[in-house]
C-alpha cells in the first residue's frame, strides 16, 4: 500500500514542489496550508509522515509537533527555512525525527523521507495513537488541546494540561510528586510539592463530581497519584 | 529621635529620592538642610569621567559672601583634596592672618560624594569667620552628602538605563532587518534550487507541461529575488542618504501621463481615470517621483484587480496634493499604520512583492519633505494621498 505523507507549508509554491517529487515516487500526498489545519488533517486519517514547515500563520510548525506528539508516534520531518541552529534543536527537542534545511534539493528530500520511512514502525504498528481519550465522563482532544466533563467543555492552564496529560498518558501507573513535578515544571522544581498539590486540587475543582471523592486523579498516600484503570 | 527630627529626615529622602529636574531639588535640598546646619556657601561638584577633572554642577552663595561672587572662596582646589584622598576634610583658616574681613577667614568642610563607578565628586560648605564645624554639624553634613550622592547616582542611573534601552531598540531593529531579510532571500531561492534539482533528477522525468510549469516558476522566482536585491540596496542607499536626489522643475500631470502611458502598453484592460487642471511645477526628481507613481499604480493593479484607478492632483501655493484611489477590496484598519514599513506585505494568493515597494516610497517622499498616508473603506477600495512642498529646498 502506498504511503501516505502530510505536507505542511503556508507557501503554495512549496507544496506544489514537494507533492510533486513526492508523487513521483508513487507516495500518496495529503497537504496542509498552516499547523491548525495539519493538526485537524492529521488526525482525520492514517498518515505515514508528516512534512513541516516552521514559519506558518496560526498554529506554527513547533506548535503542531508538540500537538501531534501528545497523540501519535508518526515521524515528522521539519522543514526550516532559516538553517538556525536553535531551530533545529527545538524541533528536534519537540519530538521531530529529523529536519531538511531550505533551500534543499529534490534528490535530498526524497533520500531523507525515504530514510525516515524506513527507520520507522509499520504504519498501523504505532501505539496509541488516537485523537481522543476518554476516562469516565472525562474526555480529551489531544489534536486540538480541548477537554470535556461529559457534555461542558473545561477550560484548563496550559500548566493543568500538561499536567492532566502526564495522568492521561500513564493511565494505572502511580507517579511520584518528584516525577510529576519534573515533567510538568521542569526539574528545577522537583522538590516544591505544594505547587503541585495547588495544582491538583485545582485540576480536581474543575474535573471532578466530587473533589473530596476523586475519581480520576486518585492519590495514594505516601506514593504519588494516579489514574485508575477504568473497570469493565 | 523625636518625630520631627524623622519627619524632617522623610522631607530630605523625598527630596533626594526626586530625580525629575536635579537643579531645583538640589536647591530645595540645600534650602532644607539650612534650617538644621549653618553655611553661607555651598558648591557641589561632580567628576568629569572623560577628562577626570571636577565640574561645578551646583553652587549656592546664602549668606555673607552674597556680595563677594566670584572673589569669595568656593573651595575648588579644596574639593579635589577631598576627592583626591576619599575622605571628609576639614579646613580652618590661618590663624595668623591678621585681617579683619571675615571673607579671607573661610572654614570649609567637604565630603566626598560616594563613587560607585557612574558618580564621583564632593559637596563643599563655606563658613566665612566661622563658627568651626563641631562634631553634630559633621553628622548632618555627611547625611546630607549621602544623599545627594543618591539623588545623582539615580539620575545617572537613569540616564545610563536609557542609553542602554534605546541601544537594544536598535540593535533588535537590525537584528529584525537581518533575519527578515535573509529569509525575504531564501524564499525564492528555494524554490529556484528546489524546482531546478527536480528537473535535474536522473529517476524520473517530467511530463513537458510540468517543465514547462517548473521553469517559469524558476523565472519568475529568479526576477523577484532579483528585484528584491535590488529593491534593497536601493532603499538602503536612501536610508544612508547617499542616493542623490536631483531636484529640477517638475510638472506633476506630465510625469503621472508619462508612467500611465507605459502601464497601459503593459496592461491592455488598465482604466486610468485623471483629473488635474493646468498645474505650476514644482521641485522635485523626476525619475524618483516617476518610480512613486509607478509603485502606487502597480500596487493598485496587484492589490485591486480590474477597479479603475482615479488619480487627482490638486495644489496652493505651498503644496501640491496627488490621489490614488481605487475601488479594491481596501486595507483593514489595523494594516493601514504597517504598509509603509519596511517588508509589511500584505498576504495573497500570489505574494511576489518583496514588501520593500511602499517603503521606497515613503523613503523618497520623506526625502522631498512630504508626506504619504493611506485611507481604505473594507470592500469599497482605498486612497493613497501624497503631498508634496512646492519648493522642497526651503
Amino acid at each position: 500500500m502506498a504511503k501516505r505523507i502530510l505536507i505542511v507549508d503556508d507557501e503554495p509554491r512549496y507544496l506544489r514542489l514537494l507533492e510533486a517529487n513526492l508523487r513521483t515516487e508513487g507516495y500518496e500526498v495529503v497537504t496542509a496550508q498552516d499547523g491548525a489545519q495539519a493538526v485537524d488533517v492529521f488526525s482525520g486519517q492514517p498518515i505515514d509522515l508528516v512534512l513541516m514547515d516552521v514559519m506558518m500563520p496560526k498554529l506554527d510548525g513547533f506548535g503542531a509537533t508538540q500537538r501531534i506528539r501528545e497523540f501519535s508516534s508518526t515521524p515528522i520531518i521539519i522543514l526550516t527555512a532559516k538553517g538556525d541552529e536553535q531551530d533545529r534543536v527545538r524541533g528536534l527537542d519537540l519530538g521531530a525525527d529529523d529536519y531538511l534545511v531550505k533551500p534543499f534539493s529534490a534528490t535530498e528530500l526524497l533520500a531523507r523521507v525515504r530514510a525516515v520511512l524506513r527507520r520507522a514502525q509499520p504504519a498501523g504498528d504505532v501505539g496509541g495513537q488516537s485523537r481522543f481519550f476518554t476516562h469516565d465522563n472525562l474526555k480529551i482532544d489531544f489534536a486540538r488541546a480541548e477537554v470535556w466533563k461529559g457534555e461542558i467543555p473545561v477550560s484548563l492552564s496550559a500548566t493543568e494540561y500538561r499536567l492532566l496529560l502526564q495522568f492521561a498518558h500513564h493511565v494505572g501507573k502511580i507517579m511520584s510528586s518528584e516525577e510529576l513535578l519534573t515533567s510538568v515544571w521542569g526539574p528545577e522544581y522537583r522538590t516544591d510539592k505544594e505547587i503541585l498539590w495547588v495544582s491538583i486540587a485545582r485540576l480536581r475543582q474543575k474535573l471532578e463530581d466530587d473533589a473530596h471523592a476523586p475519581k480520576h486523579i486518585v492519590t495514594r498516600s505516601g506514593l504519588g497519584y494516579l489514574m485508575p484503570p477504568i473497570e469493565e | 529621635m523625636e518625630a520631627s527630627s524623622f519627619s524632617y529626615f522623610h522631607e530630605l529622602m523625598n527630596l533626594a529620592l526626586e530625580t525629575s529636574d536635579t537643579r531645583k531639588t538640589t536647591e530645595k535640598f540645600l534650602t532644607l538642610l539650612r534650617q538644621q546646619f549653618v553655611f553661607d556657601n555651598v558648591a557641589v561638584y561632580l567628576k568629569d569621567e572623560q577628562t577626570n577633572t571636577l565640574e561645578i554642577v551646583y553652587a549656592r552663595a546664602v549668606g555673607r559672601a552674597k556680595s563677594a561672587e566670584a572673589d569669595a572662596n568656593w573651595g575648588e582646589t579644596f574639593a579635589s583634596q577631598v576627592l583626591a584622598k576619599g575622605k571628609l576634610l576639614v579646613k580652618a583658616p590661618d590663624i595668623n592672618a591678621t585681617s579683619d574681613d571675615r571673607l579671607s577667614q573661610a572654614y570649609l568642610l567637604g565630603i566626598p560624594l560616594r563613587d560607585d563607578g557612574l558618580i564621583g565628586g564632593a559637596l563643599v560648605f563655606v563658613r566665612f569667620g566661622g563658627p568651626a564645624y563641631e562634631q553634630d554639624h559633621v553628622v548632618v553634613a555627611t547625611l546630607a552628602a549621602e544623599l545627594l550622592s543618591i539623588m545623582f547616582e539615580r539620575k545617572a542611573w537613569k540616564q545610563a538605563h536609557k542609553e542602554l534601552r534605546d541601544l537594544k531598540l536598535q540593535m533588535q531593529l537590525q537584528e529584525d532587518f537581518v533575519s527578515t531579510i535573509s529569509h525575504e532571500l531564501r524564499t525564492p531561492l528555494g524554490f529556484i534550487k528546489g524546482y531546478s534539482t527536480s528537473l535535474l533528477r536522473k529517476d524520473t522525468s517530467w511530463d513537458e507541461a510540468t517543465t514547462q510549469e517548473f521553469l517559469m516558476i524558476i523565472d519568475e522566482e529568479a526576477d523577484r529575488l532579483s528585484l528584491l536585491i535590488e529593491n534593497v540596496l536601493e532603499s538602503a542607499r536612501l536610508q544612508s542618504k547617499t542616493l542623490p536626489l536631483r531636484f529640477q522643475p517638475l510638472r506633476l500631470d506630465a510625469v503621472l501621463r508619462d508612467v500611465a502611458t507605459r502601464l497601459r502598453a503593459r496592461y491592455k484592460d488598465l482604466e486610468i481615470n485623471m483629473e488635474s487642471h493646468a498645474l505650476k511645477p514644482i521641485q522635485g526628481d523626476g525619475v524618483r517621483i516617476a518610480q512613486v507613481f509607478d509603485n502606487l499604480f502597480t500596487n493598485a493593479i496587484k492589490y485591486a484587480p480590474g477597479s479603475p484607478i482615479t488619480v487627482s492632483v490638486q495644489q496652493n501655493k505651498e503644496k501640491a496634493v496627488i490621489k490614488f484611489k481605487d475601488q479594491g477590496p481596501g486595507i483593514p484598519t489595523e494594516s493601514l499604520p504597517l504598509i509603509f514599513e519596511r517588508f509589511y506585505r500584505a498576504r495573497s494568493e500570489k505574494a511576489t512583492g518583496t514588501g520593500l515597494g511602499l517603503f521606497i516610497c515613503k523613503q523618497i517622499i520623506d526625502a522631498h519633505r512630504g508626506k504619504i498616508w493611506a485611507e481604505s473603506t473594507l470592500g469599497q477600495g482605498t486612497t493613497f494621498f501624497i503631498e508634496l512642498p512646492m519648493n522642497p529646498i526651503n
